[in-house]
């Protein structure tokens, strides 16, 4: 059964997240062929409504969009009627009587994508909201994890940074765990809630998180600076003497062949250092190609119930 | 009027339902007794079965007049209070303009003349309730006004409400302390833990209610002055409100809403923000101790902290929605279908907490049904059913998670004075 919307991670079973990455292995072979479109999508509107500045989950969405022959309108929400002071439930009233298929909505609020789906039969493809869920990012980063390992029951990720305010955190921990990839979280005491799972490590400390962890992969979140009214670390140089991956602890990292993921964009000097982005073993270019494959598995799988 | 209640339940605030009939004539109840001899002439209303006890008194509402009157008004406000067999209300002072002036309680009070029960208002501690200045507690209080709040925040500045509690308590007000610790609250949309994590929105600790609490608390205990504390949330804030008064005689009392009784944050499931409200729904640990609290006394009153907000306000994204739970048209009744119906306790418990008390608090006379009394009450049928369709609610908002959902236990008759305000 096709599902409308795709809003986040929870609500999928282990059985469609693995539908949603078999369907993107076709979808990145195309990538290396000369025409690099498929007609999936042909006649289908697909209108992207970024609250947020975006610039890699913008242009991934339309790259992936125009692949799959949509047509495809970016909506200017910074010069728009909404800063005139028109709520989104207005604004998408508007929208609808432009007739999209489909709307890829960022928003700075949790769960304004879910209520957006609720108010328009076009699939809404949720690309962040808030500190909630960005399952686009998920759904990517468990197709670059596969690639490496194959069966990935049992292999760890260790997620690294802002775990509070990371929408990314949610979801990606969430589909690895579906997968029955072990995670565990390593930040500092004031971003690691100890709400967050009962089931998820929470580690504060860098080397005993890497020692008693044991991680394939270290996962590293960008410290969201927009999203922090009050300072919850004294410095940036504080944060990446302990928990950055600075020359040392990548030495360290691939003598025992440890993946690093990113989900961009980087800060460097505070979560990674240089090197880290000539290291063999950085997945964040395949990350980002992997980004438009996974978004059109979304696109295509999903059923707007438009006429 | 000369009406005969046959064969009903009499509830007081302290003993269980006692068998007997109720003859009322001309805004006063006559006699009180079983079988008594239906009396010439009068109207006889069979309610066997039913219950029959004082009019609800609900000493926390949002009415929005003035400034917010697409969410309520003054009247619609009272007409959901009677709805729900509630006789006199309370509003809070943070409309717009503030209620913090006499020349604001007038307007708030000639416009409470339209409705059928007495509507009373509280006054702010400080002007527009900005935690600035004192607002003009000697014109509130000739104006009819005794509980002064900042209700829907707290005064930020301890020392300007030790002063103002100096102050008003030599006018005879009390003051009554929406708690919460501005910092630490936040964004204030819900309870920090678990279900804000997993919703990505950042939570109110219950720590931001027990913290502003123990700091009124002390101050009330230091000025001399009474304080009443609204919409307790917490346990930990209910045990310090206990301590306060009962280890250091205090002059201090508690309310807890019947929402903060019934609904825990998981409630909010996806984003629903009829679940939204201020102080958050807490834990299910939380009900529990406040059920407790309820029972053993902890509490002085019931109040719904009535807070209505339009279908347009409450369809915006959880963040953005607007804090607030209707409560005028459904207390009763959800308070007997999750509460007494389940024997958790008992009438007796509803009228002194939600009738005698509230009115005690606010100086007025508590309802009785007694002989010689002024007519206050209402009829219960806890074999009745309620379903609270927005055609059934009489509030201007319907913004309630009991929205279309059936309850047990119906209010069938409501009666002021020599008038029925409500009969079904």
């Amino acid at each position: 059964m096709a599902r409308k919307d795709f809003l986040d991670i929870v609500s999928l079973d282990r059985e469609e997240i693995i539908q949603l990455l078999d369907q993107a292995e076709p979808f990145k072979d195309l990538f290396t062929r000369s025409v690099k479109k498929v007609p999936a999508l042909k006649g289908k509107a697909v209108l992207m409504l970024f609250y947020e500045p975006s610039t890699r989950t913008l242009s991934s969405f339309e790259v992936a969009a125009k692949r799959l022959s949509a047509d495809v309108t970016t909506f200017d929400v910074p010069s728009s009627s909404v800063t005139k002071g028109e709520s989104v439930r207005d604004t998408i009233d508007t929208l609808q009587a432009m007739r999209a298929d489909y709307i890829v909505v960022r928003h700075g609020l949790s769960g304004q994508p879910a209520a957006i789906a609720r108010q328009t039969g076009a699939s809404v493809i949720n690309a962040g909201d808030g500190a909630h869920a960005h399952p686009t990012q998920a759904l990517l980063d468990a197709f670059t994890l596969r690639e490496k390992f194959p069966e990935m029951e049992g292999k760890r990720v260790l997620i690294t940074g802002d775990i509070l305010h990371s929408r990314v955190a949610r979801s990606t921990s969430t589909i690895l765990r579906k997968l029955g990839v072990k995670v565990a979280f390593l930040g500092p005491g004031s971003l690691v809630p100890k709400t967050a799972s009962p089931d998820i490590p929470r580690f504060t400390n860098y080397d005993q998180a890497i020692s008693e962890f044991g991680p394939d992969a270290v996962y590293l979140l960008r410290i969201q600076k927009e999203r922090m009214a009050a300072p919850f670390f004294p410095s940036d140089r504080e944060y990446h003497n302990l928990y950055g991956i600075t020359d040392e602890r990548l030495r360290q990292l691939a003598g025992e062949g440890t993946y690093i993921m990113h989900p961009g964009p980087i800060n460097r000097g505070v979560e990674l250092c240089d090197a880290v982005l000539d290291y063999d073993r950085c997945l964040i270019s395949q990350q980002v190609e992997n980004g438009i494959a996974a978004r059109m598995s979304v696109l295509y799988g999903l059923k707007p119930q438009t006429s | 009027m000369n009406l005969f209640l046959k064969g009903g339940e009499v509830a007081s605030e302290n003993t269980a339902p006692v068998r007997a009939d109720v003859w009322i004539e001309n805004g006063r109840i006559k006699a009180v007794g079983a079988d008594l001899a239906e009396p010439e002439g009068a109207r006889v209303v069979d309610v066997s079965g039913k219950i029959v006890m004082p009019g609800m008194f609900d000493a926390h509402v949002h009415f929005r007049e003035p400034g917010g009157e697409q969410k309520e008004t003054i009247l619609d406000g009272s007409e959901a209070a009677i709805n729900g067999g509630i006789t006199g209300v309370v509003m809070m002072p943070n409309t717009s303009p503030s209620i913090d002036s006499a020349t604001v309680v007038k307007r708030v009070l000639d416009a409470a003349k339209e409705c059928r029960i007495p509507v009373l208002t509280s006054g702010c501690i400080t002007v527009g309730r900005e935690g600035h200045e004192m607002a003009g507690i000697d014109g509130m209080k000739k104006a009819g006004v005794l509980m002064l709040t900042d209700d829907g925040d707290a005064v930020p500045d301890a020392a300007l409400l030790k002063r103002a509690m100096e102050y008003g308590s030599e006018f005879g007000m009390f003051f009554a302390s929406h708690c919460e610790e501005p910092q630490l609250a936040g964004p204030r949309a819900l309870n920090e833990g678990a279900v804000s994590y997993r919703l990505g929105i950042e939570g109110t600790p219950a720590l931001a209610e027990e913290i502003s609490m123990s700091r009124d608390l002390a101050l009330a205990h230091a000025t001399g002055a009474t304080l009443h504390i609204q919409h307790v949330s917490t346990a930990i804030g209910m045990e310090q409100i206990k301590w306060w008064r009962d280890e250091r005689g205090a002059k201090v009392s508690g309310e807890v809403s019947p929402h903060h009784l019934m609904f825990t944050d998981e409630d909010i499931g996806d984003y629903d923000t009829h679940y939204k409200m201020n102080p958050p729904l807490r834990t299910a640990e939380d009900n529990i101790a406040l059920l407790e609290g309820l029972k053993n006394g902890a509490f002085r009153i019931i109040a719904t902290d009535h807070a209505p907000h339009t279908e347009f306000e409450k369809s915006r994204a959880f963040e953005d929605a607007p804090n607030g739970i209707s409560g005028l048209d459904t207390a009763l009744v959800s308070l007997f279908d999750r509460f007494i119906d389940k024997g958790e306790f008992g009438w007796d418990l509803i009228v002194k907490r939600y009738s005698a008390e509230p009115r005690r608090m606010m100086e007025l006379e508590a309802a009785e049904v007694a002989e010689g009394k002024s007519v206050d009450l209402i009829v219960f049928d806890p074999n009745g059913e309620t379903t609270f369709t927005k055609e059934f609610m009489k509030s201007k908002s319907s913004n309630t998670p009991f929205l279309n959902k059936t309850l047990k236990g119906s209010v069938d008759m409501v009666m002021l004075r020599d008038e029925v305000l409500l009969e079904r």
